[in-house]
């Protein structure tokens, strides 16, 4: 009780939880556009960066913000923006410039329901166009998925660690409910005042030198650059992922599922347990990189695999290239903003138990 | 099974219902030790029309933090009733205004009448706190917050200079309670 006597925990939703986040890590600017469900990250950073000695602009548009944290950025400060499924699309040729000008921000999608101007329901379909990246070029984006209003706050904070670390464009993806519901977050201490970036352009003499550039004319140039590129992601493939166990020890069935999804799931798990069932959840977390060798190193005692997603089934692409075709992997999603009840999901693990064994 | 409270306060956009969740969820996780959540209606459907907030109270872990089976559902408007009672588990607490709400569902449920809206307006002077005066019905007939957690949290949410205006209306709320009390269950 002693450290929470000095910080009590708030009872914030978990797109508070972001920015509370962030100002932790030091973030010093904030440039975006509302959008449900994520307009509570621009309201609460319009709240507390000036205050924090930040900087917050509501930009003109989505296009706006991601190039003004491209300057930003530039500047060797951090920065992010947030938005969800039509304004991330509107962000795509940013993030591939970010990408290509190894600049360190942080993007926050609060997935909405699409295609198209869809719903404001929480959905997973973005997964496609955050983790498969959606913008042009040889790039990657390391992806964090949060599931609590907790992990808003500190999967934040991760975010710009990695970013900065690798000089990369970083995204943490959620979806509507967790963005809108309130839970309680204990704050971490802020982080150290941050060294500085020498590859930055800080308007003075000593950095006059620096280029800040995606363009590179000669061919063989640019190629070298990629490589340079490609061999950052993978030692980002090789340090950065992150995921989630719950009874999976002596599982015969893997639910796989991530953010939202995840903690219906575990419902489902201690409910199938209770039907003496041997299920396991794996949680993904780190979405890219994808916790690929973890899964196919459990799949080599497990009967089956089923990917449960907000989706028209996406990550289950990425669950099916990690354990080849050692098992079977099925797939069960919901669309719209319908979230699956723990006894529907109950309902298809039962369904795929009663084919039992591989 | 450790303990799980779920309950949904419905009424209309502009009655304090998310505030009171708000109140409730607080008192609970971090006035009383417990865990809990709470969501709303949120984008458009909370600026107009019917509109809700969900609180789940618990001792153990929170996974999915929607309600889907309820303890208690307030309604303060018809419209709110009729939207939302179909998740009220049987033997449920079914708290409704006594003015606004006119025709009750079919259902093997507790039905509370209480006149949240006239008892702010007449007993403490402004119909803006019966979102109080229903947070104090519930915290007695619940169980599920302490009268002394739903105290603070009321104090820590409330705009500066309404504290002691909210305090009334909730304590009229406990005794208001304590009146229909005898005839639940």
């Amino acid at each position: 009780m002693s450290s929470s006597l000095k910080r009590p925990p708030l009872l914030i939703k978990g797109n508070e939880a972001i920015i509370k986040g962030a100002i932790l890590a030091g973030c010093k600017t904030f440039f975006g556009y509302p959008i449900t469900p994520a307009s509570e990250i621009a309201e609460a950073a319009a709240r507390d960066f000036p205050a924090a000695g930040g900087t917050f602009i509501q930009a003109e548009s989505e296009t706006a913000s991601i190039n003004m944290v491209y300057g930003a950025a530039s500047a060797g400060v951090r920065t992010m923006t947030a938005s969800s499924g039509p304004g991330i699309s509107l962000m795509q040729e940013g993030v591939s410039y970010l990408a290509g000008s190894e600049l360190p921000a942080v993007i926050v999608s609060i997935v909405r329901g699409g295609p198209g101007l869809g719903n404001i329901g929480p959905e997973q379909s973005d997964y496609n166009q955050i983790v498969r990246i959606g913008g042009h070029g040889n790039y990657r984006n390391p992806v964090l998925a949060p599931a609590t209003g907790q992990e808003m706050c500190d999967l934040t904070i991760r975010a710009f660690e990695i970013a900065d670390r690798y000089r990369t464009p970083v995204y943490l993806m959620a979806d509507g409910f967790t963005g809108q519901m309130m839970e309680p977050v204990s704050f971490p201490d802020p982080v150290p005042p941050l060294p500085e970036k020498e590859w930055a352009v800080r308007a003075d003499a000593e950095s006059r030198e620096n280029l800040i550039s995606s363009i590179f004319l000669e061919h063989d140039q640019l190629e070298e650059h990629n490589r340079k590129l490609q061999r950052k992601y993978k030692e980002i493939a090789a340090n950065e992922v992150m995921v989630d166990d719950f009874l999976v020890e002596d599982a015969t069935i893997l639910v796989v599922g991530y953010g939202i999804m995840s903690r219906v799931l575990r419902s489902a798990v201690r409910a199938a347990r209770e039907d003496g069932l041997k299920v396991g959840l794996v949680r993904p977390i780190s979405l890219w990189p994808f916790p690929s060798d973890h899964l196919e190193a459990l799949a080599e005692k497990i009967d089956r695999i089923i990917t449960f997603e907000l989706s028209n089934g996406q990550m289950v692409e990425d669950v099916r290239l990690s354990v080849h075709d050692s098992v079977p992997v099925h797939f069960y999603g919901r669309m719209g903003g319908n979230v699956p009840s723990a006894e529907e999901c109950l309902e298809v693990i039962r369904r795929y138990a009663a084919e039992g064994g591989k | 099974m450790s303990f799980r409270y779920e309950m949904r306060l419905s009424g209309e956009g502009g009655q304090g219902l998310v505030l009171a969740g708000k109140i409730l969820a607080e008192a609970a996780a971090i006035y009383d030790d417990r865990n809990a959540t709470q969501s709303q209606s949120y984008g458009p459907e909370a600026r107009g029309g019917a509109s809700k907030s969900e609180v789940i109270i618990s001792d153990g872990e929170i996974d999915f933090p929607k309600a889907e089976s309820l303890d208690l559902l307030l309604a303060l408007t018809q419209e709110a009733l009729d939207k939302y009672h179909d998740d009220l588990k049987p033997g449920g607490l079914l708290l409704v205004d006594a003015d606004a709400v006119t025709r009750l569902p079919e259902g093997e449920w507790k039905v509370i009448q209480v006149p949240f809206i006239r008892i702010a307006r007449e007993k403490i002077g402004r119909a803006i706190v019966a979102n109080i005066v229903a947070v104090g019905v519930i915290v007695r007939l619940s169980g599920a917050v302490s009268v002394k957690a739903a105290e603070e949290a009321i104090l820590a949410r409330v705009p500066r200079g309404t504290e002691e205006l909210n305090l009334e209306a909730f304590r009229t709320g406990l005794a208001t309670a304590e009146e229909v009390a005898p005839t639940v269950g």
